[in-house]
């Protein structure tokens, strides 16, 4: 029976309607996936080293036994926000003939498979079997390993459980967050509690007494069980669905109203990305993306010419175009058939856009007016990338955005969502990135950074005033590749 | 009202749609009836320019409607859900299509009044986005959406399915009234002949994606209609046979 789930997996895969490019998007992603384990199968073949070099006044092991509990403490968190539950379309087969047990165990054996239960392996038994294996014995060895796979599977079943149960929302997150940094804190800062002595105490106990790998082997079984009960009493259609929905309300938001059909537009957009998991996870990205410039502004390594600040500038004001943009008109891909045959003039409909984009703009650059702390220039040089982005990469994302056909699912979350991704976002990027430097990179080379952000905030206000003219021709452009729009986004 | 000339969309080799000519008069009720992929959902689409045609021309009151947006104005559609926006509730999605149509919110309060028995209920102030009502309530949405500006073109695909008989019976009494009231012009698909006889004075019948037959409806028209279905239906038991 699970044989031929994972038949009926392999086929949906390579019968979906747009599986070209997601081998093209999974190759990439394999490609990436070898590198990050290479590296991580790098670290590990010198870990011994490292640890060496990190805390020279203890032994290799007691280091290593220090070190176990933050891995597994950071592994738990990584898996919260990126682990997806692992789908089967379950329902075509509520009815048939199979029992829940052979549903609930091809779901659990099928989650498995992930980077998350490969990763801490990778990272440790190239140490295990170079510093433990030779010099303490298979019994430790075995002992290491096993409580290693039990605290992993244990991490596992644990995330996934924890994840249908409470339905994890960001906000949610952002709590576990705070908790953690909290944790952190009473450590490393105020050290008032030692996750490092307790992760020593329950290794060293490990390793003076091999046999208590049971202990993390039994609650990885209990978890296991526990998380397989509850997808097997919980198997019910309207309880799998993953938004349990309260009462919703009609709100309306007046202050676009102003605008006429496009500011219409623009709030209907702007509901569209607070009532729907994709755009919404999405926009929490670009909240996030504010703390980028303590991570680039604190560090002295980036220096103090105006290059990195261009781009960190034009990043954080621009964080809503950059990352909400590339995905244009495929957020409305379910209802861009109503949007067509209703009365809404292409102009008015990319109006729209350009509101939305001038407002969250606008936020952002009002949220990082505070690194002005870094110095005037940091004001200065976001003040100038916040004008190049409502002036010219509006422009150039909306462009981009007549060539992307595809149809994004609302519902899903964001991370490791593939779904809407072509060779569109990846074209884009190359003039969202570059574009800036093209202009400022030759002032630069002669020393005169100044000349070349001016040239940047005056290119900026050029197509600004002369926005009408561009806002034509991408209605022409729109209005050329409506057919081809509309077409893909029916493709399910 | 609507003139359609030489027009023809070809999918992958096959025609799918393949009208010639045809002129539909103001005031004209049409029922479109023929079974699935006989080209009745991409007629209505090519008519709302949703779709590129390869050859001719569909003439809206005078404007093409690939070349203007002009039609629009006066053209009430609802095809499918990919016409309603889900993630609002019906009463943002009523007042929003209004805003469209410069219809205040008031004018829309009262429009909506007056289909209260249509909705039975179960639309209004039930603090629902629309992704979670009923399919039946989605399209009864929809519906009214279309007759909240005062359209002289109306256009709904296979609006019967999925409703309730109540519900049914009143969406045929609305279209009645359409058609008595006003100088509207709709064209309504259908699988069901009985309603889509009851409703439409003119039946356009479709079979791969031409309009084979044309007729004014009388009181054989469902007969004749029923006679046409079921005769396919003998020969393709007829193949299974020989097969």
């Amino acid at each position: 029976m699970t044989l031929s789930f994972f038949q009926h997996q392999w086929k949906a895969f390579w019968r979906s309607k747009n599986t070209g490019k997601s081998v093209a998007v999974r190759v990439v992603m394999a490609f990436l996936t070898l590198y990050l384990f290479l590296n991580i199968v790098f670290v590990a073949f010198f870990l011994d080293r490292i640890l060496d070099e990190l805390f020279p006044s203890e032994t290799v092991i007691s280091a290593f036994n220090g070190i176990l509990l933050y891995y597994f403490l950071m592994d738990i968190l990584t898996r919260f926000q990126l682990q997806e539950l692992p789908t089967l379309s379950v329902r075509p087969y509520l009815t048939l003939p199979v029992t829940r047990r052979q549903i609930v165990n091809y779901l659990s054996v099928c989650s498995l498979w992930t980077p998350f239960n490969i990763a801490p392996l990778l990272l440790t038994l190239p140490f295990l079997l170079k510093q433990v294996l030779p010099f303490h014995g298979a019994a430790i060895f075995f002992g290491y390993l096993v409580s290693i796979i039990a605290l992993t599977l244990f991490n596992h079943f644990f995330s996934l459980w924890f994840k249908r149960k409470v339905n994890i929302n960001s906000w949610f997150l952002l709590g576990f967050v705070v908790i953690v940094v909290l944790l952190a804190l009473l450590d490393f800062h105020w050290e008032v509690i030692s996750f490092s002595d307790i992760s020593r105490s329950i290794f060293n106990g490990i390793y003076t007494m091999p046999l208590l790998c049971v202990v993390p082997s039994i609650l990885a079984t209990v978890i296991f069980l526990v998380n397989y009960n509850f997808l097997k009493n919980n198997l019910y259609l309207d309880e799998l669905r993953s938004d349990h929905s309260g009462e919703k309300s009609s709100t309306d938001i007046a202050f676009l109203n102003k605008f006429g059909i496009a500011g219409q537009l623009a709030a209907l957009e702007l509901k569209l990305i607070m009532r729907n998991k994709r755009p919404g996870s999405s926009l929490k990205i670009c909240g996030l993306m504010m703390f980028y410039g303590l991570l680039i502004y604190t560090n002295p390594a980036y220096g103090t010419g105006y290059g990195w600040k261009i781009f960190v500038g034009m990043f954080m004001t621009g964080i809503f175009i950059i990352n909400y943009g590339q995905f244009m008109f495929s957020w409305q891909s379910s209802h861009f058939d109503g949007i067509m045959a209703q009365k809404v003039k292409a102009e008015d409909f990319l109006r729209s856009k350009f509101i939305l984009f001038y407002c969250f703009s606008a936020v952002a650059y009002i949220l990082t007016i505070p690194y002005v702390y870094f110095g005037w220039e940091v004001l200065l040089i976001h003040s100038v990338m916040f004008l190049w982005n409502i002036g010219i990469n509006t422009l150039i994302v909306l462009y981009f955005a007549t060539r992307n056909y595809k149809r994004i699912d609302l519902s899903k979350g964001s991370s490791f969502n593939w779904e809407g991704v072509g060779a569109s976002q990846w074209i884009l990027s190359i003039p969202l990135i570059f574009l800036p430097y093209v202009i400022f990179l030759p002032f630069s080379l002669f020393g005169l950074q100044m000349w070349g952000i001016l040239l940047i905030a005056l290119s900026s206000v050029a197509l600004l005033i002369t926005r009408n003219y561009w806002l034509d021709l991408l209605v022409q452009e729109f209005n050329e590749k409506r057919y081809t729009i509309a077409e893909g986004f029916r493709n399910e | 009202m609507i003139e359609i000339r030489d027009l023809k969309k070809v999918y992958n080799g096959v025609t799918v749609v393949d009208v010639p000519s045809l002129s539909i008069s103001a005031g004209e009720s049409v029922g479109l009836v023929g079974n699935n992929g006989a080209g009745k959902t991409t007629l209505f689409r090519i008519i709302l320019d949703l779709i590129r045609k390869d050859s001719g021309e569909v003439i809206s009151k005078g404007y093409n409607v690939s070349e203007t947006d002009n039609w629009k104005d006066y053209t009430g559609s609802y095809l499918d859900e990919g016409f309603l926006i889900d993630y609002l509730t019906p009463e943002e999605y009523f007042y929003y299509i209004g805003s469209l149509y410069q219809v205040s919110r008031s004018d829309v309060d009262l429009k909506l009044d007056m289909y209260r028995e249509f909705f039975n209920d179960e639309i209004l102030s039930k603090k629902k986005y629309i992704r979670d009502l009923s399919k039946g309530n989605q399209s009864k949405v929809g519906v009214i959406a279309c007759l909240l500006q005062q359209p002289e073109i109306i256009l709904l695909d296979e609006p019967f399915a999925n409703i309730d008989p109540s519900t049914q019976i009143r969406l045929k009494n609305i279209l009645k009234q359409i058609e008595r009231g006003s100088n509207c012009t709709t064209i309504v698909s259908s699988h069901d002949l009985n309603h889509v006889t009851d409703v439409c004075q003119r039946i356009l019948l479709m079979e791969k994606g031409k309009i084979i037959k044309d007729i004014r409806t009388d009181s054989n028209t469902l007969t004749e209609l029923e006679s046409y279905f079921s005769v396919q239906q003998v020969e393709s038991f007829k193949s299974i046979d020989r097969s």
